[in-house]
């Protein structure tokens, strides 16, 4: 299994950001994450990153657990790719360099045919010798992306992915996270574009407060909220999270 | 807008206060305050009180003819200083902060119905409660002075301030009215260009003109240079630069009042200066600027184009590698202007501390001078590198997010950081050394040749264990704190910030002596036994010997971090302000 959480708990001090968490994804899935603000999304996904340690419970990824450093935490995050919502972006570094640098420490085969195939799909291309500062934020979102996607993860973890990119790239970015999951990638996807999840996603799992309150597909969900049929995600949501 | 302006400021300096104070509630902080109030009393305050420390009164300065000799050869040679300054800024001035707005600034001010003039002037407003904090600040540590001549320091320092903030911004919107597509706004804008060059050409010609003189030596020297600027027409074309340094030298109230008077009066014609600038604010400030676009957090000072540096990451090889071609790229694109301008003072000091320690040893010659500069450098690197080159982790805590999901082991990461700026230093190090020692024959004739090479030997094999251990404590200090590092060029303030600074301080102290103490017995041992034998050649084994140990150190201390690396948590690290 790509994605296997168990009991996955994280505090900060004493407020509890996530509690007991447990779901799975598996290949060729694209599963949405949503939830209303603070619901505990982006502490899941930083953790299933490798960014975060948990204070509880389990994550494995492809057979191998996220934890304390080691070699299955290594083998792990070799296999992830994680696209976080802000730009983080080396600002002495272009783009091209950054994609190379991405290469080397993931051992990416093929580099430049992949990087030049990237930077055309993500309409970077003339950019390759800009740096961050150079661009705007929707391009340095793109530049995140294609340095998650440079590699054969078979994790791909998206927060917000839209955030910043014009209409055109939303298309495209719809299309490439959909054609990255029909070639057997697991996906996770944040976000609060409930019209986006509703349209890319397998399956829909809602948080609110730190826990899991539905999981399923969008017909599931309808009936595990007792709602009307034809019912929207939209409104699907705001009757899971009793903001209806 | 005026009103506007202030409101916006005194709600923000009220604010911030009560968020410095709020924090005070987190550990971290609180102690910090402790420890900064403490330093604060026992450093400007109960020192005052020491018997045999004598202050002057009414902020008159101890001992009687300081105050005279510095008055004299110092606001000269300082109106001297200013004018090179002024004249440097034309060239290596690429920001000011009467120019820079936050976004907010640029949300909310820029569509509001107010001129570009009083948008300078809200800057100006917005920046006055800082500076009066900071010049108090300055003026509390400065020893000399007591009680109202603290007082009067302070707003001289706030002027000086002002003034030099004031000037920067004027450069740039002259620069770009230099650019103007308008005949008359160039023309105007040549005004100042030709005044500056004009006052330039007169004080070389006058310094040149003494300089030519016989000198006896370095005291000498000064006065010749204090001669040049302080009569004939340099002294009326440095009135300017003079007028801003007079009134910090005052020794009564009404004669800094009166030096006051002129100080802000150049004030106001570098204020009048800028403000007819304005037209030019949209170059520079505005949204044509460099605030567009910009992320928070995004360094603003970013080069705008990619510098080839013709150094391709092989995309095979150990991970540390490409951490240590990423820190290169950072550092060589790095370099801007405003990095040559911290250098300038620095150099100084180097050629200044030469000129003293061959003055004191009766050195003489180029070659002496090379080496002394050489010896110095070495020393300034080693000691004041690791603080000064700080892209590891310390710089890198910000892009954690990144780091944290790279397949790689803890250890790995955090020695990855630190070997570029390892590799920067000790090269800066071993081949200051080297120059050093080419040049040592005239600086230490009496010292044996074999003798002068041991010892520059055994400083380019300790030097580089020492740097890489300094390293190690820094990125430790971060690892293990934080919350007290600052990322990038950012400082948080405030006395809880500077207490935990001073915490920081002191640890790294004592882990470095910790770290130094056992490669010192390694290679005092071997000193011991083989001194006798082989003289001071043994320097060197020595110094291998403590290069072994204190590596060794290195590697065990960075594979320790590990665990904690792993666990630092993203919201513990502070963000600064702005």
């Amino acid at each position: 299994m790509p994605i296997t959480v168990e009991h996955f708990t994280r505090t900060y001090g004493s407020f509890t950001a996530v509690d007991d968490l447990s779901f799975e994804v598996q290949a060729g899935e694209i599963v949405g994450l949503i939830g209303p603000n603070g619901a505990g999304k982006t502490t899941t996904l930083r953790s299933l990153a490798g960014i975060l340690l948990p204070t509880r419970g389990r994550i494995v990824i492809d057979g191998h657990p996220l934890g304390p450093d080691g070699a299955g935490s290594i083998a792990a995050k070799r296999r992830l790719a994680f696209m976080p919502d802000e730009p983080h972006l080396f600002e002495y570094l272009t783009v091209e360099e950054h994609l190379r640098l991405v290469a080397r420490l993931y051992t990416v085969p093929d580099f430049d045919r992949r990087a030049k195939a990237l930077i055309d799909e993500l309409e970077l291309a003339g950019k390759e010798r800009s740096l961050p500062g150079e661009l705007s934020r929707g391009m340095r979102q793109k530049v995140v992306i294609a340095c998650g996607l440079v590699r054969d993860a078979s994790v791909l973890l998206f927060d917000e992915p839209l955030t910043g990119l014009d209409p055109l790239g939303i298309r495209k970015m719809r299309e490439t996270i959909v054609a990255r999951g029909k070639a057997g990638a697991a996906i996770l996807v944040s976000s609060h574009l409930l019209h986006l999840v509703e349209e890319i996603c397998t399956r829909v799992l809602i948080m609110d407060r730190g826990k899991k309150v539905a999981d399923g597909t969008v017909a599931e969900l309808a009936g595990q909220a007792e709602a009307a049929a034809g019912s929207n995600l939209e409104q699907i949501f705001l009757k899971v999270t009793q903001k209806l | 807008m005026i009103n506007a302006s202030v409101y916006i400021a005194v709600c923000t300096a009220k604010n911030r206060l009560l968020v410095r104070l709020r924090r005070l509630r987190e550990p971290r902080y609180l102690v910090g305050a402790v420890v900064g109030v403490a330093y604060l009393y026992f450093a400007v305050f109960a020192r005052g009180r020491r018997p045999g420390v004598r202050f002057g009164r009414n902020g008159r300065p101890q001992p009687a003819d300081f105050g005279a000799n510095v008055a004299m050869a110092g606001t000269s040679l300082g109106g001297l200083t200013m004018l090179v300054l002024a004249a440097l800024a034309w060239v290596t001035q690429t920001k000011s902060a009467l120019l820079e707005f936050s976004q907010a600034e640029i949300a909310f001010l820029f569509p509001a119905p107010a001129t570009r003039r009083q948008l300078l002037v809200h800057r100006m407003i917005r920046s006055q409660i800082g500076s009066l904090i900071g010049s108090a600040f300055i003026a509390l540590f400065a020893t000399p002075f007591s009680g109202l001549g603290r007082a009067r320091l302070a707003v001289s320092i706030w002027a000086v301030m002002l003034t030099m903030r004031v000037y920067y911004a004027a450069v740039l919107l002259t620069r770009a009215r230099l650019r103007s597509s308008v005949a008359a706004e160039r023309r105007a804008a040549w005004i100042p260009v030709g005044g500056l060059l004009g006052a330039v050409a007169v004080v070389s010609v006058s310094v040149a003109r003494e300089l030519l003189q016989p000198i006896s030596g370095a005291s000498d020297f000064f006065v010749h240079l204090a001669r040049a600027t302080s009569s004939g027409p340099a002294s009326v074309v440095l009135w300017p630069f003079m007028a801003i340094l007079r009134p910090p030298f005052a020794a009564t109230t009404q004669a800094f009042l009166s030096a006051l008077a002129g100080s802000v009066l150049v004030l106001a014609a570098v204020t009048a200066w800028m403000l007819l600038g304005d037209g030019m604010f949209d170059e520079v400030a505005g949204q044509g600027g460099a605030a567009r676009d910009l992320a928070p957090g995004q360094a603003a000072a970013a080069p705008s184009r990619a510098r080839g540096i013709g150094w391709t990451l092989p995309l095979t090889g150990r991970p540390e590698l490409a951490l240590l071609w990423k820190g290169a790229m950072e550092t060589f694109r790095g370099v801007s202007a405003r990095a040559v301008r911290l250098a300038i003072p620095l150099l100084v000091g180097v050629g200044g501390a030469a000129f003293g320690i061959m003055g004191a040893n009766g050195m003489r010659g180029a070659a002496a001078a090379v080496s002394v500069i050489g010896g110095i450098v070495a020393a300034v690197s080693v000691v004041f590198g690791p603080q000064l080159v700080n892209s590891d982790l310390r710089t890198d805590l910000g892009h954690l997010e990144v780091l944290k999901t790279w397949p790689m082991r803890a250890a790995d990461v955090i020695r990855g950081e630190m070997a570029w700026p390892v590799l920067l230093v000790s090269s800066v190090m071993c081949v200051s050394v080297a120059i050093a020692a080419l040049f040592s024959t005239q600086a230490v004739p009496n010292v044996p040749f074999v003798s002068r090479w041991s010892y520059a030997l055994a400083a380019v094999v300790a030097g580089p264990a020492l740097v890489a251990a300094q390293f190690v404590v820094h990125n430790t200090a971060a690892i293990l704190f934080p919350a007290w590092v600052q990322l990038g060029t950012q400082r948080t303030r405030g006395i809880d910030a500077m207490g935990q600074r001073l915490i920081t301080l002191a640890a790294v102290v004592l882990s470095l002596a910790a770290f130094a103490i056992p490669g010192a017995l390694a290679g005092g041992v071997i000193w011991l036994i083989f001194h006798r034998l082989v003289g001071d050649v043994v320097y060197v084994p020595a110094a291998v010997a403590f290069a072994i140990v204190v590596l060794i150190e290195v590697v065990v201390a960075t594979e320790l971090l590990g665990p904690a690396y792993e666990r630092i948590d993203l919201s513990s690290i502070e963000k600064g302000e702005s």
